[in-house]
């Protein structure tokens, strides 16, 4: 899934007709003062990145007046929020609000059906309302093909005490944003808190939306709103990260290479799939190792983007041993993955002897990647030997090459 | 004895004619499976390694009696396949295809639950019943035995790769399998391990269960739940993969999309806590499976 920054999803709910506060997106402290004055009044700032719970992370700041708002950017712009840049901040309107409401719109993974939370009392996170006042949340599955008719949204609202004119408008405000939902390919669209003001009106104060990457084909509308691939990492990408992503888009009908620096660490991690790569990273782990990297490759790459990868995992500083494993391939030509580990190493002048390299591959065309492997140095397994045994096998030629290996701290 | 599938299924393929689904055909052929007919609207009249394709699978119930689909097509158009197998009464479709739109596949599933139609997927490598000889999917490649041969062990995974190897590691031990289930990477599937346990309980040929599992959903959990309840009695040995991903920051996809810990839940040492509560027996060391398949084998 990949979410959207604020601004963007109060632009598409504004689309809708609905209210959302005045506001603009700057990128100095000098445009959010300037911004302040021309909104007028008390504003919000608050930094625009991609993750949840900001207030919480001092990331939402109150400004009287536009020296205010100034001082408030100028906080927040050149930070990180949970490991994200702070580079932009969208200065609002301060909402008079009278009430705090809470709503979002998700899948239930268990019940597999849309589901619509909903509840007059917001603010604060879903999970601390849950535990202050449990069942003060309304849930209600949606029928995915029938979608959602006025007169069951005009039930929830309905259920929870909702009525007179805000019944009206909460109703229809609930059909347009699951309608935006349905549409959209959200995964999730949550208003939190959706603010009654003054005159029993209904405004969209704060709002976060992801939406599922592999729908993105038929959302061009959405494309340049959405991080890609931004559930696959805690931070930005990193520099190295972006070149992984290319090496892998060069071929994109043909494997997969995904790559993940992990903080520090020295082994190098060359493997997949999506299971076996978690049980060697687990097992090197277990047995005293230091992976400086995840990573998962699988579907039979081509030659070139196994190539291309195992450069790029050398090429992290620090990293002293390279550990190449899979569970046995259903369809992946392992001679394959042999001629593209064997170019890079030889490449990048690693001599197998003394930089510790172990491989389990087993798999289509196996007897030739031994033949590769074994010719070039590097030591090698097939389904002779298990992937946990590969995997202290690695631990123990770290060891080997630099004496102490287990004892050092894991930087 | 096997679950899902036995000689009696009545197998096509949507999607045949793809470049990978035409090769899983050919294997699935040699591996000795029977495949009535493939489904590709258009190319209707061909043959793709001496079976049939078809327009529509309204025509390969009618001319074959098909109760059984495996579903090769693209993501955009695989919701549609799937509510074009429910629709014509198949009664089990392995949803072979991967990076499906979330909604999509909730409304297939929805529609598969509303008319009781079991799936299997998506993103699964697929089935196999080796002593019928009868594989769904790539599952096994072209070298099955390698990993796949007769037995009495039961295996379900929710990585596609790791199903071959843990059935490997049941032959390591000395044993064979009843019926391999890659169930599918993704958060949403049709077929949980709860599911498939309760189909393994009834079935005669199966003495014991081994499972794979990851971070994230909380089909582990329900698992527990439903062995705890007395509805899986056999033995049930576990492996939880991706424990590192509990010391990593919340909300990061390690592995297939459905592998993420999020709010806390999903984390694989609440796992394998349940599953063991509920009697299982949860290994810490993968390669533990292979004592412990003995010991409760004998």
């Amino acid at each position: 899934m990949g979410r959207l920054l604020e601004h963007h999803s109060k632009q598409l709910i504004k689309q809708l007709g609905l209210a959302v506060p005045a506001g603009e997106a700057v990128a100095t402290p000098e445009e959010a003062g300037a911004a302040a004055e021309r909104l007028g009044g008390p504003v919000v700032v608050k930094a625009l990145v991609p993750v949840g719970k900001r207030g919480k992370a001092g990331a939402v700041k109150f400004a009287g007046s536009p020296a205010e708002a100034r001082a408030a950017a100028a906080s927040l712009l050149g930070t990180t929020v949970r490991n994200f840049p702070v580079e932009q901040v969208l200065v609002e309107k301060r909402l008079d609000i009278q009430e705090e409401w809470y709503l979002s719109i998700t899948w239930d993974k268990a019940r597999k059906m849309p589901a619509v939370i909903a509840g007059t009392r917001g603010g604060v996170d879903v999970e601390e309302i849950n535990r202050a006042e449990p069942g003060r949340l309304l849930v209600r599955h949606v029928d995915p093909f029938y979608g959602l008719a006025a007169y069951q949204a005009k039930e929830i609202w309905a259920d929870l005490g909702v009525g007179g004119k805000l019944l009206v408008a909460a109703t229809g405000l609930l059909v347009k944003l699951y309608g935006l939902f349905d549409q959209s390919d959200a995964y999730l669209l949550e208003i939190n808190p959706l603010a009654v003001t003054a005159g029993d009106t209904l405004a969209v104060a704060a709002a976060v939306m992801s939406v599922d990457d592999s729908a993105m084909y038929r959302h061009p509308e959405l494309a340049g709103m959405v991080q890609l691939g931004s559930e696959r990492a805690w931070r930005p990408l990193t520099g190295l990260e972006k070149r992984m992503v290319e090496v892998n888009e060069t071929d994109p009908y043909r494997g997969t290479a995904r790559y993940t620096e992990m903080p520090g660490g020295d082994i190098g991690f060359m493997c997949g799939g999506g299971g076996g790569s978690l049980l060697c990273f687990d097992a090197l782990v277990t047995n005293g190792g230091r992976p400086a990297n995840y990573s998962e490759v699988g579907g039979n790459p081509p030659e070139e983007k196994v190539y291309g990868l195992t450069k790029g995992i050398l090429s992290k500083p620090g990293v002293k041993g390279l550990f190449v494993a899979h569970n046995i391939t259903n369809n992946t030509q392992v001679d394959v993955l042999a001629r593209g580990i064997v170019r890079a190493l030889r490449d990048m002048n690693i001599n197998p002897e003394t930089f510790p390299v172990v491989v389990r591959e087993a798999g289509v065309n196996d007897a030739a990647a031994r033949e590769i492997f074994t010719a070039a140095g590097v030591e090698y397994y097939g389904d002779e030997i298990t992937m946990t045994e590969a995997a202290a096998r690695m631990v123990r030629r770290m060891e080997e090459a630099y004496p102490g290996y287990r004892r050092q701290e894991g930087k | 004895m096997a679950i899902l599938i036995d000689r009696s299924s009545r197998i096509i393929i949507q999607g045949i004619t793809g470049r990978e689904a035409s090769m899983v055909a050919k294997h699935m052929l040699d591996y000795g499976t029977r495949i009535l007919a493939g489904i590709t609207p258009g190319k209707g009249g061909q043959e793709i390694h001496g079976v049939p394709v078809l327009d529509t699978v309204k025509e390969a119930v009618r001319r074959y009696g098909a109760d059984t689909s495996v579903v090769y097509v693209p993501p955009a158009f695989a919701c549609d396949a799937v509510l074009e197998a429910v629709a014509n009464g198949i009664k089990l479709v392995v949803v072979i295809t991967e990076n499906i739109p979330q909604k999509d596949a909730v409304r297939f599933l929805y529609a598969a639950r509303q008319a009781g139609v079991r799936v299997i997927g998506p993103n699964s490598v697929g089935v196999i019943n080796p002593a019928d000889r009868v594989k769904l999917g790539a599952i096994g490649g072209d070298n099955v035995e390698r990993c796949f041969v007769p037995g009495r062990v039961g295996v379900i995974s929710r990585s596609g790769g790791m199903t071959a190897e843990t059935s490997w590691m049941v032959k390591r031990a000395g044993y064979g399998v009843s019926t391999s289930i890659s169930i599918g990477g993704d958060a949403l599937i049709g077929s949980t391990i709860k599911d498939l346990l309760e189909l393994f309980q009834q079935d005669a040929g199966t003495d014991a269960v081994v499972t794979f599992s990851e971070p994230g959903t909380s089909q582990e959990e329900e698992a527990a739940e439903f062995v705890a309840r007395g509805g899986f009695t056999k033995p049930l040995l576990c492996y939880v993969a991706g424990r590192f991903t509990e010391d990593m920051p919340e909300g990061t996809v390690f592995g297939h999309a459905g592998a993420i810990i999020s709010s806390g839940r999903g984390k694989p040492s609440d796992k394998m806590k349940r599953l063991r509560e509920a009697g299982a027996v949860v290994v810490e060391d993968y390669d533990h499976l292979i004592d412990e398949l003995r010991r409760v084998l004998g």
